[in-house]
């Protein structure tokens, strides 16, 4: 998730009041203070709220969180007299785009790296790592409009940012760090997209690097900005942007998009509007609040709100990405009336608790398991074949792979407990013998969760006698009627295993380990086992 | 810690005793001698006296010496001094005529001596050296010692004069060795409890059936233990400190009336995200964060369609939807599950009418590379409680109710970010020595969530790793011990703690 650095000259200037107020403040609109520094605070916020990646969002919700500016926040848009023509050989690769001139901007260090931080998280949240959104910022004094996104042969060259040469698009996704971080996002493609303006100058080649000709410097003072993407969300990263920028005084102007012959200006900011009912409210949060309570916090949240009848009309700010449904709003009324005020109740709801009997089960097995001297081990679910079939001289079966594994160790689920207990084991030989240690828990077998208990003892003078005793006591106390057959499971010596029937159907296994399984573990101590399927 | 009870003396205890009261004091060879026991068993005996306060031992290290080679020697023929007195008879006898019986060594050691002592007078006349013994002796320390230690050697010498052993010491003629010895002596509780009167009989180490049935017992002596003497470790068997803790949110659930639920580790994408309104290009379906398996599986038809309206549009609860394409075929990909809310939103579907109060304890699996605090493998646990009217505020109670039948004594809420509830809340528990921790999350399932499954009314949903807690309640600093049991630490840590 998305950390922003705060850095407190700059919010305490851009909030209006004191670092420790907002830091107090700041976890109750919904976000974890990562830590805090002599002059600034890294603070990661929901990727549902990416109007907060940046200071100037930050700042815009906490003045209206702490009163100090609250309802909805206009933004002025005129128009630039400025136009982008959409091609349609880039539809198919990339078909959407929004645009803007912002205007009057005074940047430093610190602001550039805001705003390009800024950019990273919302190529990242909104923008799926720049598959659905990718963002390009242009000092607009070093191009003529009109300008014109379209679809190119690979071989066209430019000079990318951070190169002082030209490179051909298809050399920049090989050589570029930028270009072969990418690249993927254009494979199967034979033309690659690209922003010029008037005079073919390149602006960008979304969504890999822009061009150094328009590189945003502390003298820029005016911007073009470009969203390209898949889908709405374009037009979704660019409000965030142009507002955020605008929070610090620049002006926002609009830009004609022109595509089929269509034309259509953006950004809109406009806000959009759901009505909200009072009872409904009411009813989600349990709190008894009226209409004039509701506005109030829904203006602390930075919304529009007038009442109308039993509703409220709110105006929902063009920057939130989240607000998918009432519900959403409902959170907003909550967090506007402090979750630390909500007198916690416990619902009237009566019902009878019930365990569920497979793990009635277990804990009964656990009790036998410890009644007999064995102590209860955990392990991993995770196991690969080697340790489950080859250490164990099994022939490998059909068992649940995973398709990604972190690693050799965690290839495939357990269908059997007993390689984790040798495996335990095999981490124990220091400790003083007699080991006895039990597992009781899921497996997966053919696709099916099973619940299996295994359990072994090791020391110089364990056998067959031992493991049998133990095994036949479980099996009473358990009130199975069972009969013992002859076993050929290979982790076990053969004349000295036996397999468990229940109904003529074999349930479990029991002997001495085989000594070639014994020295697999890298133990040398005689082991005697059981597992037995219990679910 | 004296004993005034002659019955909790061991035989040999009683023995040493009456030994000792018999002779006062003795070393270890003399006690043995008198007690009749073997050095080692009487010394035994004589130390649980000791510490009965009944004999008290005293170390003491005695010095001893031998002749050296050279001193035997003399002290077989005599030291060169005294026999030059004796060759001299009492007169002047000139040097160059002791040279005719005597080595030159011998005579420069005696001349030495003779001078220092004042045993004779040694002249200058004319060319010659004379030899005048001054007075006959009758006693020569020197040589009284070096006759004893031939003798007795190695003895002490603590009868004769220091001067004479510093000598005879330095002239190289007897050398010393130190040894530590022990005298043993009884103490006046000791003699009290001996004039008491002890009866010495056979003692009993082992109770045994033939004793009780014979009444035998009731004639001998039952040898007593010394209780502070070290056991032989037993390692109990017990259920591992984790399970405990699992059984005790179980055991929390049920008495807050929940009903446990359980379900099966595969699942499709479909009840793992797609129900959840999780869209299908979200990050956290990506295959780098979920295990993801080769199978696929049969997706519920009653549902599909609602839940495929819902992601496209919005259904019809005025939600806008994700927008795009939902895929059937992606839904239906298998994945182990990364949450037990997959189990908790099944049976919901399949229970839609209420009340409904169910909780799922289960291992889930994210696909992270392990590490202290992160394992692809752990527990959930999950509650959900669905009714008609159940509010936001309901959830706070459930969430505070739990927390403090956890044992936090404190809890406090944050707003929290879950794709499928909303509200979303971050419960937080107060722990002494590390402050406001967050455990768990929580919220109302979305309406996106509910509606296309037929739920009618609002479900209230909390869950929490319970690999969290066990680190603050087992102590433990890495969640990897959990997993790959140490045995040795199973045994040490107490049933008790938790």
């Amino acid at each position: 998730m998305p950390v922003i650095t705060l850095q407190y000259d700059d919010l305490k200037k851009l909030v209006g009041t004191d670092k420790d107020t907002i830091l107090k403040h700041i976890p109750m609109i919904g976000a974890d203070i990562e830590r805090i520094e002599d002059t600034y605070a890294d603070v990661e916020f929901f990727p549902d709220r990416p109007d907060l990646f940046s200071v100037e969002g930050v700042a815009r919700a906490m003045r209206g969180f702490l009163g100090i500016e609250t309802g909805l926040r206009k933004y002025d848009v005129k128009k630039s007299n400025m136009s982008i023509i959409i091609e349609k050989s880039v539809k198919l690769i990339r078909p959407c785009l929004a645009c803007a001139v912002v205007r009057g901007l005074h940047f430093n260090s610190a602001s550039i790296e805001s705003l390009m931080a800024l950019q990273e998280d919302l190529h990242w949240g909104l923008g799926r790592n720049r598959k659905k959104v990718s963002i390009g910022v242009h000092d607009i004094s070093k191009v003529k409009p009109p300008f014109v996104y379209k679809a190119v042969d690979p071989n066209t060259e430019f000079v990318p940012l951070d190169f002082d040469k030209k490179m051909s698009m298809r050399t920049i996704l090989k050589e570029h760090p930028k270009g072969v971080r990418f690249a993927h996002m254009l494979e199967g493609v034979n033309r690659y997209p690209l922003i010029v303006d008037s005079g073919d100058n390149v602006l960008s080649f979304p969504p890999i690097i822009n061009g150094t000709l328009t590189a945003v410097t502390e003298e820029t003072t005016d911007m073009f900005i470009e969203v390209t993407g898949m889908d709405a969300s374009v037009a979704m990263a660019l409000n965030i942007v142009v507002t955020a920028l605008a929070e610090r005084g620049a002006k926002i102007e609009s830009v004609e998009i022109i595509s089929d012959g269509k034309s259509a200006f953006t950004p809109d900011l406009s806000p959009t509007s759901r009505e909200l009912s009072i009872g409904e409210v009411n009813s989600l949060l349990g709190l008894t609040l009226d209409a004039k309570q509701i506005v109030r916090e829904l203006e602390k949240m930075r919304f529009g709100a007038t009442v109308k009848g039993e509703a409220i009309e709110v105006a929902i700010p063009a920057y939130r990405a989240d607000i998918l449904h009432n519900w959403d709003l409902i959170e907003d009324v909550a967090i506007g009336y402090g979750f630390d005020k909500f007198k916690p109740e416990l619902p009237e709801t009566a019902t009878i608790g019930r365990a569920h009997p497979i793990e009635d089960k277990l804990a009964l097995l656990r009790e036998i398991m410890v009644g007999l001297g064995f102590l209860e081990v955990t392990t991993f679910t995770l196991t690969n074949e080697r340790v489950h079939f080859d250490m164990m001289k099994r022939t490998q079966a059909n068992v649940t792979k995973v398709k990604h594994p972190i690693s050799e160790e965690h290839t495939m689920i357990r269908c059997t407990i007993l390689p984790n207990l040798m495996g335990v084991l095999s981490r124990n030989k220091h400790v003083e013998m007699q080991q006895k240690i039990f597992e009781v828990g899921d497996v997966i077998v053919d696709s099916k969760d099973m619940q299996k208990l295994a359990g072994v003892s090791t020391h110089s003078t364990a056998n067959f006698a031992e493991v049998k005793s133990v095994v036949e006591s479980m099996l009473k106390e358990l009130g199975l009627e069972y009969e013992i057959a002859e076993s050929n499971d290979p982790a076990f010596l053969e004349g000295r295993r036996a397999s468990i029937l229940v109904k003529k159907k074999s349930v479990g296994v029991f002997g001495e380990i085989h000594p070639d399984v014994i020295l697999n573990f890298g133990l040398d101590h005689p082991v005697v086992a059981f597992e037995i399927g219990v679910c | 810690m004296a004993s005034d009870k002659p019955s909790t003396l061991t035989a040999n205890e009683k023995c040493i005793l009456l030994a000792l009261n018999k002779v006062k004091s003795a070393d270890p060879q003399k006690l043995a001698a008198e007690s009749g026991l073997q050095i080692d068993a009487a010394m035994q005996a004589a130390f649980l006296l000791a510490k009965k306060g009944l004999a008290n031992i005293v170390e003491e290290t005695i010095v001893l010496y031998s002749p050296t080679p050279e001193g035997e020697l003399y002290a077989r023929q005599g030291l060169p001094e005294l026999r030059i007195i004796a060759y001299a008879e009492g007169k002047p006898t000139p040097l160059i005529k002791l040279k005719n019986t005597f080595s030159d060594k011998e005579i420069s050691i005696a001349l030495g001596w003779l001078k220092q002592k004042g045993l004779a007078s040694i002249e200058k006349r004319g060319k010659e050296t004379v030899i005048t013994p001054l007075k006959t002796h009758k006693k020569y320390p020197p040589e009284e010692v070096l006759h004893y230690l031939l003798a007795h050697h190695p003895e002490t010498l603590t009868s004769y004069p220091s001067t004479t052993i510093q000598e005879l010491v330095g002239r190289d003629l007897i050398r010393c060795t130190e040894r530590t010895s022990r005298v043993i002596a009884i103490t006046n509780e000791g003699r009290k409890l001996v004039r008491k009167g002890i009866e010495i009989g056979e003692d009993l180490g082992q109770l045994t059936p033939d004793l009780i049935r014979s009444g035998e017992w009731r004639k001998k002596r039952l040898r007593p233990y010394d209780i502070h003497a070290s056991s032989t470790r037993i390692f109990a068997a017990k259920k591992h400190p984790y399970q405990r803790l699992l059984d005790e949110m179980r055991q929390i659930c049920l008495e807050m009336g929940f009903e446990e639920i359980k379900g099966s580790h595969i699942q499709t994408s479909f009840w793992n995200f797609d129900a959840l309104f999780q869209p299908q290009d979200h990050p956290a379906r990506e295959m780098q964060d979920t295990f993801y398996l080769d199978s696929k599986g049969k997706l519920p038809g009653e549902y599909v369609q609602n839940v495929k309206e819902m992601h496209e549009h919005g259904g019809d609860i005025g939600s806008t939807g994700w927008s795009g394409h939902w895929s059937e075929e992606l839904a239906k990909t298998n994945v182990l599950r990364t949450h037990t809310t997959a189990i908790t939103i099944k049976y919901l579907a399949d229970n839609p009418n209420p009340p409904v109060k169910v909780f799922c304890i289960g291992r889930v699996y994210r696909r992270e590379a392990i590490d202290a605090t992160h394992l692809p493998e752990f527990e959930q646990l999950e509650g959900v409680v669905m009714d008609e009217g159940v509010s936001f505020k309901n959830l706070l109670g459930c969430l505070a109710e739990f927390y403090h039948r956890v044992g936090f004594k404190d809890v406090r809420f944050r707003p929290g970010y879950f794709p499928y509830t909303e509200p979303s809340v971050e419960p937080e528990v107060y722990v002494p020595e590390l402050g406001w921790i967050e455990l768990g999350g929580a919220g109302i399932f979305r309406q996106e969530v509910t509606a296309p499954l037929g739920i009618e009314h609002p479900v209230l949903a909390w869950g929490l790793g319970v690999g969290r807690l066990a680190m603050l309640r087992l102590g433990l600093r890495d969640l990897r011990d959990i997993y790959a049991p140490d045995i040795d630490w199973l045994r040490r840590y107490p049933a008790c703690q938790l």
